[in-house]
This record gives C-alpha cells, sequence and structure tokens, in this order.
C-alpha cells in the first residue's frame, strides 16, 4: 500500500499546503455547503432543541437537560416507538417474501427479451404520487369498498381491515414492494448460473441449491432491500395516518402531533426526532457494511 | 465498500479521520454556543412590501369555493388564494413555524382568538376601515373572546353534534351517552372530532361538567370513559367523515353544523342531532395577523364577506349559518327555519361556549389527548 517511490512523494510535498487543499476543497464545497447549510445544521438545532425540556414555540432556547427524552421511556410513548418498529420489521418481511420470488423470476426465468417491460411495470406505480395509493387503498379497503363488494357477490363475509394495523402493513408493503423487486433484481442478475449448475451436477435438488447457493450469493441484495425498506417504514407519515386510524400511532405521527398538534411539545418532539435520526443512521451504517452498494444504484 | 477507497497518501498531513473528528466537535460547539434564541417567534416581514395584487387566504375547509373567490377578483381586481387547515391546533403552529409572514387573513375560531391576541400575533382592527359590523346580530357585536370586535369580525356560527344514519339507528340518537349505549352496535363505525377541546368537552358534558372544566380529577374521569370507547372509534377526522358518511361507512359522526348541512343535501338519510345534556357553540372569526403582508386586501376581503349579499349567498351555497342580521333577513325561509343551521333558542340556551384556559390546564388536556391518540 505505502508504495515508497520517489517520484509519487516528491511533486506533491514541493506545494504549499493550502494549493494541495484547492482542488478538493472547490471541488466539495457547493455540495458542502448544501449538505451543511441543509442537512447539518437543521439536524443540530433539531438536536438543540431536544436538550430544552418540554419548550414551546415563543420560548427562549436554553438546553438543560435531557428531560425529553427521558419522557419517550413513559409507557406509553415506548408502546409508540415499539409498534413503529414492529411496522417496519413485518413490512421489511412481507416485502421480502413477496419480492424475492418476482425478482427471481424476472432475472432467471423470464425470457430476456420480456425482462424491462416486466421491470417497467413493477416501478410504474412509483410514477404516481404516493398520497393517491395511499387513497386509493382506502377505497379499495373502505367497510363499502371494492374489496368488500367483491366478497358480498362471492356471498362471504365482509372484512374490517380499513383503519386498523392490517391496512397499515399493506399500504406500507404496496408503496416499498417495487424498490425491494428492483434492488433483489439488480442482485440476482448477477448471479452466476453456472454455480447453479455446479450444484445440481453434484446432487443439489433444486431447493438445496436455491438455499445454499442462491440466498448467500444474494445475501447483499437482501440487506440492502431490507434495509432501504425499513429505513423508509421508520419514516412513514402517510401510510399510518390515512389507512391507520386512531390506533395506530407510530413515531412520524406522534411527531406531527408535537409540532402541529394540540400539544405543541417542540422539545418532545424534537427528541423523538432525533431517535428516528439515530436509528436511521444505524440502519444505514449496517446498509454500507454488510448491503450489495452496486444495487442500491437504481 | 469503504475499505475499497484508496488510502490518504503518506504526504498528507490530516489523515481523514482526524479531519472528521475535528468538525465533529466543532459542528457539536454550533448548538451549544447558540443559547438564548426564543424558538419560533413571529416577527413581520419589515421593509418587504408584499405584492399588492395578491391576498392570501388562510381558512378552513368550507368557508372559500371558486364562486366566491371569483367575485372578489371582479369586485376589487385582486387575486385570492386560499389555503385550508382543518383545526386551531394546527392552524397556530403552522402560523408560529413561520408561516405566518404569508397570510393576510386568517379565520381562527372564537376561544383561539383570546390566545392569539394574548400571544400578540393579531392586529388590531382599524374601525374606519371596516364597513358593515353593525350588520351584525347583537348577540355577535361584543363577543365575549373579543370585546367590541377590536381585533376580529365573526364570519360564522354553529353548533357541534352528531350526524346519524337516520335508516340504521333505530332509536335514534339524542345524547352523547348513546355512543356508549350503543358501543358494541356501533364498533368501528364512529369518528369523534379531531380537536382535544370539542372532544373531552363533550364527554366532560356527558359526565355532567363544564366543556371548560379546569378540575384535574373531571379531566381525569373524562379521559378514562373515552378510553373505554377507543376500540369502537374508528378514527379521530374532522374532514375525512363525511366522505365515509355518505358512502355508508359510517353510522354516527361527530361533526359541526356546517358539514352536517352539506352532506345531508347530498344523502337525506342523514339528519343532525345537538346532544341533549348540551353542545359547544362555535363562532369562527376573521382575523388580520400583525405580519399580513397586504393590509388593504384584507380589509377589501373582510368588508366584502360582511356585505349582506355576499354573506347570504355563501350561507346558502356553503351552509353555515351567517351572524350578519341584513343577511339573515335575506334568507329564504326554509333555510330560516332550518334547525341544523339556526337551531331554536332553548337548544342554544343549553350550549357551552369554548373558552381559552391556563396554560397549565391546557396542558393537562393535551397529555390525555396523546395518551388517548396514541395508545
Amino acid at each position: 500500500m505505502t508504495s515508497e517511490s520517489p517520484s509519487l512523494t516528491k511533486a506533491p510535498s514541493s506545494q504549499k499546503p493550502l494549493a494541495r487543499w484547492l482542488e478538493p476543497l472547490s471541488l466539495l464545497a457547493p455540495a458542502g455547503l448544501w449538505l451543511l447549510l441543509l442537512l447539518v445544521i437543521p439536524t443540530l438545532l433539531i438536536f438543540e432543541l431536544s436538550l430544552v425540556p418540554g419548550i414551546r414555540p415563543g420560548q427562549v432556547v436554553n438546553p438543560s437537560g435531557i428531560d425529553n427524552y427521558a419522557q419517550i421511556f413513559q409507557p406509553i410513548y415506548l408502546t409508540v416507538v415499539l409498534r413503529s418498529l414492529f411496522f417496519s420489521i413485518a413490512t421489511t418481511l412481507l416485502c421480502l417474501l413477496l419480492g424475492f420470488p418476482v425478482a427471481h423470476w424476472i432475472a432467471i426465468k423470464a425470457p430476456k427479451r420480456w425482462r424491462n417491460l416486466l421491470l417497467l411495470a413493477f416501478v410504474l406505480p412509483l410514477w404516481t404520487s404516493s398520497l393517491l395509493r395511499s387513497y386509493a387503498w382506502i377505497t379499495i379497503l373502505r367497510p363499502t369498498g371494492v374489496l368488500n363488494s367483491f366478497l358480498g357477490l362471492l356471498k362471504l363475509p365482509s372484512l374490517d381491515i380499513l383503519n386498523r394495523e392490517p391496512a397499515v402493513l399493506i399500504g406500507m408493503t404496496y408503496s416499498l414492494l417495487p424498490y425491494m423487486v428492483l434492488i433483489l433484481y439488480a442482485s440476482l442478475e448477477k448471479l452466476d448460473q453456472r454455480l447453479l449448475e455446479a450444484a445440481a451436477d453434484l446432487g443439489a435438488t433444486p431447493q438445496e441449491a436455491f438455499w445454499k447457493v442462491t440466498v448467500p450469493q444474494t445475501f447483499p441484495g437482501i440487506a440492502a432491500g431490507s434495509l432501504l425498506v425499513f429505513i423508509t417504514c421508520m419514516g412513514d407519515f402517510v401510510n399510518p395516518e390515512l389507512l391507520g386510524g386512531a390506533s395506530s400511532m407510530t413515531v412520524a405521527r406522534l411527531i406531527y402531533n408535537q409540532f402541529l398538534g394540540a400539544t405543541q411539545n417542540w422539545g418532545f418532539g424534537s427528541a423523538l426526532s432525533t431517535l428516528l435520526i439515530l436509528a436511521v443512521s444505524i440502519a444505514i451504517a449496517l446498509l454500507l457494511k454488510f448491503g450489495d452498494r452496486d444495487a442500491t444504484r437504481i | 465498500m469503504l475499505s475499497s477507497l484508496p488510502p490518504a497518501s503518506p504526504s498528507c498531513r490530516l489523515t481523514r479521520r482526524q479531519l472528521l473528528q475535528a468538525s465533529a466537535i466543532a459542528l457539536a460547539g454550533l448548538p451549544l454556543s447558540g443559547c438564548g434564541w426564543t424558538l419560533a417567534e413571529v416577527r413581520p416581514a419589515v421593509g418587504k412590501p408584499g405584492n399588492k395584487d395578491e391576498l392570501f387566504v388562510y381558512t378552513w375547509s368550507q368557508y372559500t369555493d371558486d364562486t366566491l373567490l371569483e367575485e372578489f377578483t371582479s369586485q376589487n381586481g385582486i387575486r385570492v388564494i386560499a389555503d385550508i387547515f382543518n383545526s386551531n391546533e394546527t392552524m397556530l403552529a403552522t402560523f408560529q413555524a413561520g408561516k405566518g409572514s404569508i397570510y393576510s387573513v386568517v379565520y381562527p375560531s372564537d376561544y383561539k382568538v383570546s390566545e392569539m391576541i394574548e400571544k400578540g400575533l393579531l392586529s388590531p382592527l382599524n374601525p374606519n376601515q371596516v364597513e358593515g359590523l353593525d350588520n351584525l346580530l347583537p348577540q355577535f357585536q361584543n363577543s365575549p373572546h373579543d370585546p367590541g370586535n377590536k381585533y376580529s369580525v365573526p364570519l360564522s356560527w354553529g353548533t357541534t353534534g352528531f350526524i346519524y344514519n337516520s335508516e340504521k339507528l333505530n332509536p335514534p340518537p339524542d345524547d352523547w351517552d348513546y355512543l356508549w349505549q350503543n358501543q358494541a352496535k356501533l364498533s368501528r363505525r364512529i369518528t369523534l372530532l379531531d380537536d382535544v377541546r370539542e372532544v373531552m368537552g363533550a364527554v366532560l358534558r356527558s359526565l355532567g361538567y363544564s366543556y371548560n372544566s379546569t378540575k384535574p380529577n373531571e379531566i381525569k374521569q373524562a379521559y378514562e370513559k373515552l378510553t373505554k370507547l377507543k376500540p369502537a372509534i374508528a378514527s379521530f377526522t374532522t374532514d375525512a367523515w363525511r366522505d365515509q358518511m355518505v358512502a355508508g361507512d359510517l353510522l354516527i359522526a361527530m361533526g359541526y353544523s356546517a358539514d352536517a348541512m352539506g352532506v345531508i343535501n347530498e344523502n337525506p338519510q342523514l339528519k343532525y342531532v345537538i346532544p341533549k345534556s348540551g353542545s359547544s357553540l362555535w363562532s369562527d372569526t376573521m382575523a388580520i395577523p400583525k405580519t399580513a403582508p397586504n393590509f388593504d386586501a384584507a380589509y377589501a376581503w373582510v368588508n366584502f364577506m360582511l356585505q349582506p349579499s355576499v354573506a347570504a349567498q355563501i350561507t346558502q351555497r356553503l351552509f353555515f349559518a351567517t351572524p350578519n342580521q341584513a343577511a339573515y333577513d335575506q334568507l329564504p325561509a326554509p333555510l330560516r327555519n332550518n334547525e341544523t343551521l339556526f337551531p331554536a333558542d332553548a337548544t342554544l340556551s343549553n350550549c357551552e361556549r369554548i373558552k381559552p384556559l391556563d396554560a397549565n390546564v391546557t396542558e393537562l388536556y393535551d397529555r390525555y389527548w396523546t395518551k388517548l391518540t396514541s395508545g
């Protein structure tokens, strides 16, 4: 790594330190300034607000304690955090279970000339607004909606899905399935088919080959897709708000209530936001370590 | 991945790790050094006059329609853009979060007006520029929330009650306790308003207490009664119940009388009732914030809405009760005698107005509300 060829080390050391930094600095400055002003400083502001117990708009900001964070550990709010985690993990598993067969089929089984068209068909819902898609689910899942009309035609009892947790799961899974399919497809496409042939030659059944060859080879893609879905779900506001009703409070809705609802407790809202940022940062760190970076470049 | 990046060249004095550590320390010091500033301070945009031909109005969802906006534009030549909010708390929060300098007219409810006056957010109305205040009914000329209408002009009034499907509910509801008594039959077909004072106040009233109770044990009882009903509530919503009610998804919804009129017209099976033990009497007002960018247009809008012909027209089109005496006289008889819009005086005397409360009492209400909606 440290190839001590004299020609490499001579030229840079003859420049002044400032001139050496000028080129990388000038290239990074615009994006860096943008990130600093619009990402770093607001996040630090939120962190500062979270250190002022129970601050309301109009009050003076003086960071004085971590009471806001202590409030998160009250049972009622801890339930909300755990419910958010449950939604995120359940959605990730559902997307994985539904998305992997589809991606596998498109990448390996479907005829090559149909691949782009099939992928396009899966990405098409992303071209519409996510808000409209959630409203469409309301129309389908309502007590007098499409689903129950259909069940009524078949003389089956109607299902009361809307304004409950299953509706939120359905909405979230539907919103994030295209991303999972795309990432898994990118990973499965790179799978070396000769490994599967070799496994068959060595006596493995197709199921054994799948679990012992395909899944470990595509593990970075699985990790990348799962973590992406998890991160998006943790911060999802639209689906729990529209489809969840009175009993599906998540962290995102709780933060909304703190800032725009009756409580106006910006301090507690900031503490919850910082917690959410921390959770997402941990997920991103895992993504960087285990995920397939090429697959996430959609 | 990260390990595939090229290593720092040996001639570099500063490694990437050292740079990251230094910047982290520097940035962490930023928030701690920035203390003592006021959060969400609403300040007027000094030295920046707003566009004189544009008026931004912040209002409830049913108070403006395109015909009204076009009529104002044709009368005054000023373009109106109306933004919508669905609860007073959201309105105040977005106002304080920085949108205050956009809107020249806001529509706070009566109890919110007192709070906004206290916070210094509203500008006193110049009596010389407002025309038509004497058109108002006597009880609205001197409201308890804003004596003498110094800061706000009443625009509409109404009650809160139940909108229910009269075909499916027999016997029909007559009081708040109907929800608890028929909880099994109504399960998941109930919505309540997304407003802490209205809902908590209604439950307090059903327990025999006042809408504006300040006693902690009374508020706690109301909270506990609500938690018993919680599993049967589909959602807390101020506007979304309308579509669901008309479609038949809901059997009973808590709503405002102005909204009730609209849905009753769409589906005659629906009826509105004011609970026997008393409900809330509300009035929505127009006010001009201190940070308004276009004061002239704001006064023009206020005067326009106070014109009797305009007030009568929007009562007929948008179905909210008007406090404008001259407009009331212009209404056709069926509307004037409509019990939903203009209830009898006997019913009204049993209704309470929501009053603003002390900060620590409001905080108690809010805490219970958060517990109720988070569970």
